[in-house]
């Protein structure tokens, strides 16, 4: 007994078991006065106050919010520790290289930062850090600068805001240009300029189409094509083209329309799009109908139906046999007219297209009675007993005739 | 007895501690050892010597005497009225001796500010109860106090003291946390811990920030605080950088001071705001000083801290020293081509100079 007493009246307390201050201040302080303390204790107080001001920001942001709203859902940035410690690391990172005067670091710490949060909701930091990386006095025409510029035209444009993405992407081109770097996979960085100026070009172009302002329209859709091409994307460059082709149809150049949209169709062949070979054969279809041509605008839209059942695109195949059955009862075939009216219906529900289900349900409605009727129609104009009584007849014989 | 000094000290009459009852010995105010002295004019506080009953009237006595008559007097405590109102003398006799205390440290005199320290911490004590956090504040003023007189030791167990009790009571609020950091910070630098100094001083200026926000006068003294322990560490660049973003706080507040200064030159000035300007002063000449020093001098922020000086005392009215610091900060400003500065130096050391010549400066 007394050999234990002294065994523990004499041992040393090891060293491992004391916790050391830090991981003490890991386990009680929130993450937030953590990474603060942290931070001022390695002296970054400039990264320290950007973190401090992003937080307060998250705060007000949530503050602001209406309840329920998505914003809300995620938990606060002051309690995501991963998010906290990578914006720890990388701005103390770029505080020690401004301090060094060494403005390319800073401008890639950055930019790994803009990039790192891909979140919908953590969007807003994104802008900050690619903002704070573009926008700086030195260093701000470096490529990771030039980078963090395309970066921003491209969120600009998926957010929608055409005209601020253009500006991004115009002088991020520019500079792209005046440097020559390659991007990782040693291509030039500016036909990602390219490619990006193409599809704002062409949006904006559809912007203005749709404003009626037929001008402007017609030159930032010729403009957006030629940046598509020199970009090198085939998908942009079939995009910009197909816009450029539906400019052209609402101001009634069909020719040109339908040229530019069978480039479309063999770009989105090759690339096997087949949405996109459908939707260029739709615009083909509706220009040849425009121009009378029907017997190839039938043609075209049966290849189409058919790719759309090959490849289980409901929707569109709704869409298409809605078409087709009306081109059908236009030109006098209702038997073909209610069979493509009823595929029509089918694949709407099967897509859960409400609009499209109602409008093939009329369609088919009414061009079946109208086949029906026609038989019966010369009885239906004379006025006389025995046309009644033979309408009447047929009425009560005729049940269900069911007719495809 | 003892003679009068007219209007320095009170009557103090000799007492035989054997004359008193068994359980109601009396002990000395400062040190709690036997007293021989009795207060005249309260008759309810006691003294060993001469020495402490002066050094107790100079510091706290003269203000609280009667309040303590009151206070200290054995009354009916099983009325609750009466021990509320007696709650509530208590606890503005601690205001008292807190402001008492307060005023006396900013003027630098730590030996006079003990007695009300001491007096602060034993009515808190004696209202609150021993380890609560209403004494978090007694014992940071206590540890000042003594931190100035060089006395660690008792520094050290006031601090630890206070650390148990904010320990307890995780939700305090921050401004307290605050105080508590930066007086560990002061208290840990004096010793030689740096990095302990360094962690406190981190709290300091986050707590700061949290209570008072980026931008306030708290938060840039709590970065002029740390830039000087990593000064004492050695870390120059660190040091370069933090002091260039207090002097362009200051800048900002001193710009802002500036022009209400001649909007109404003759505005009386608050006991708070002069003590901020004593310590801006103070602070500003700390990091002229070192910029000066530097090898590498950096003539913008020794323009800017120079400037900060000279409209400091501007304001202040002394215009020999804001022609000293302003042509320093000229001089300086002038090295860089095109300095957004040099035009406002030189309008304010024009101002200076038509404000000498005149006959009667200042009256408008």
């Amino acid at each position: 007994m007394k050999k234990v007493l002294d065994s523990f009246r004499n041992r040393k307390v090891s060293a491992s078991s004391i916790l050391s201050r830090k991981e003490i201040a890991l386990f009680r302080n929130s993450p937030k006065q953590f990474m603060c303390v942290e931070m001022l204790q390695d002296g970054y107080h400039r990264s320290f106050s950007e973190l401090f001001t992003l937080l307060r920001t998250d705060v007000e942001q949530r503050a602001n919010a209406p309840p329920r709203s998505p914003r809300l859902q995620e938990p606060p940035l002051a309690d995501q520790r991963e998010k906290l410690e990578t914006i720890r690391l990388h701005l103390c990172r770029a505080e020690k290289a401004e301090r060094d005067g060494a403005w390319t670091a800073v401008c890639e710490e950055r930019l790994h930062l803009g990039r790192y949060f891909t979140h919908p909701m953590d969007l807003w930091l994104s802008f900050h850090f690619y903002h704070s990386c573009a926008d700086r006095v030195f260093g701000g025409r470096s490529k990771s600068a030039t980078e963090a510029r395309f970066h921003l035209a491209e969120l600009y444009r998926q957010q929608g805001d055409l005209l601020e993405a253009r500006d991004h992407a115009e002088r991020a081109l520019k500079q792209a240009e005046d440097g020559g770097w390659l991007d990782p996979e040693g291509r030039p960085l500016r036909l990602w300029g390219c490619r990006e100026l193409g599809e704002i070009y062409s949006l904006l172009g559809e912007a203005y189409l749709a404003a009626q302002d037929y001008d402007t329209a017609t030159m930032l859709l010729q403009l957006g094509s030629k940046m598509a091409i020199e970009g090198g994307d085939k998908s942009v460059e079939a995009e910009s083209f197909f816009r450029e082709g539906m400019g052209l149809q609402s101001s009634g150049d069909h020719q040109a329309a339908m040229e530019l949209f069978n480039i479309c169709a063999e770009l989105f062949g090759s690339l096997q799009d087949v949405k996109g070979l459908v939707k260029s054969y739709k615009a083909i279809a509706k220009s040849l109908e425009s121009e009378g041509n029907i017997e190839e605008c039938i043609k075209i839209l049966e290849k189409a139906a058919d790719l759309c059942q090959i490849s289980d695109l409901q929707e569109l195949l709704a869409d298409i046999s809605l078409t087709l059955g009306c081109i059908y009862s236009d030109v006098n075939r209702p038997l073909k007219s209610c069979e493509y009216f009823l595929q029509s219906y089918k694949a709407a529900c099967t897509a859960r297209e409400v609009v499209l289900q109602h409008k093939a349900q009329v369609k088919l409605g009414h061009t079946s009675v109208h086949a029906l009727i026609k038989s019966y129609n010369s009885e239906m104009e004379t006025p006389s007993l025995t046309s009644v009584k033979r309408l009447v007849d047929w009425k009560e014989t005729r049940g269900h005739q069911d007719f495809c | 007895m003892e003679p009068d000094e007219p209007g320095t000290s009170a009557v103090a009459t000799e007492i035989m501690p054997l004359a008193f009852a068994k359980g109601k010995e009396k002990y000395c105010e400062l040190c709690q050892r036997e007293a021989y002295l009795q207060c005249a004019k309260c008759q309810v506080t006691f003294y060993c010597n001469a020495d402490h009953q002066q050094a107790d009237w100079v510091g706290v006595h003269e203000r609280i005497c009667q309040m303590l008559v009151s206070i200290r007097t054995m009354k009916d405590i099983y009325d609750p009225a009466v021990r509320k109102r007696n709650q509530l003398r208590k606890t503005h006799l601690i205001k008292i001796c807190k402001l008492v205390a307060q005023s006396k440290l900013s003027e630098g005199k730590h030996e006079e500010a003990l007695p009300a320290a001491h007096c602060c911490l034993q009515t808190s004590i004696d209202l609150y109860g021993p380890n609560t956090i209403q004494l978090v504040p007694a014992y940071i003023l206590l540890a000042e106090a003594n931190m100035g007189l060089g006395n660690l030791a008792v520094v050290a167990e006031l601090l630890s003291q206070a650390e148990w009790a904010v320990l307890k009571n995780p939700e305090l609020g921050a401004s307290i946390q605050q105080q508590l950091h930066r007086s560990l910070g002061h208290f840990h630098t004096s010793v030689g811990n740096l990095e302990t100094a360094l962690h406190h001083f981190s709290n300091d200026i986050y707590f700061a920030c949290e209570e008072y926000g980026l931008d306030s006068s708290a938060t840039t003294k709590g970065y002029f605080l740390i830039a000087n322990v990593f000064n004492r560490q050695g870390k120059a660049t660190i040091v370069h950088s933090l002091y260039s973003e207090v002097a362009e706080r200051w800048h900002k507040h001193l710009n802002s001071l500036l022009e209400t200064h001649q909007k109404h030159a003759d505005s009386s000035v608050s006991f708070y705001e002069k003590a901020q300007r004593v310590e801006m002063e103070e602070m500003l000449r700390v990091m002229l000083e070192f910029e000066q020093k530097q090898s590498r001098r950096d003539a913008a922020l020794i323009a800017l801290i120079a400037y900060n000086l000279a409209m400091l005392w501007f304001i202040n009215g002394d215009f020999h020293k804001t022609q000293d610091f302003g042509s320093t900060a000229l001089q300086a400003s002038l090295q860089i081509p095109k300095h957004k500065l040099t035009e406002p130096i030189q309008e304010l050391l024009q101002q200076v100079e038509s404000l000498q010549t005149e006959p009667q400066p200042g009256s408008d």
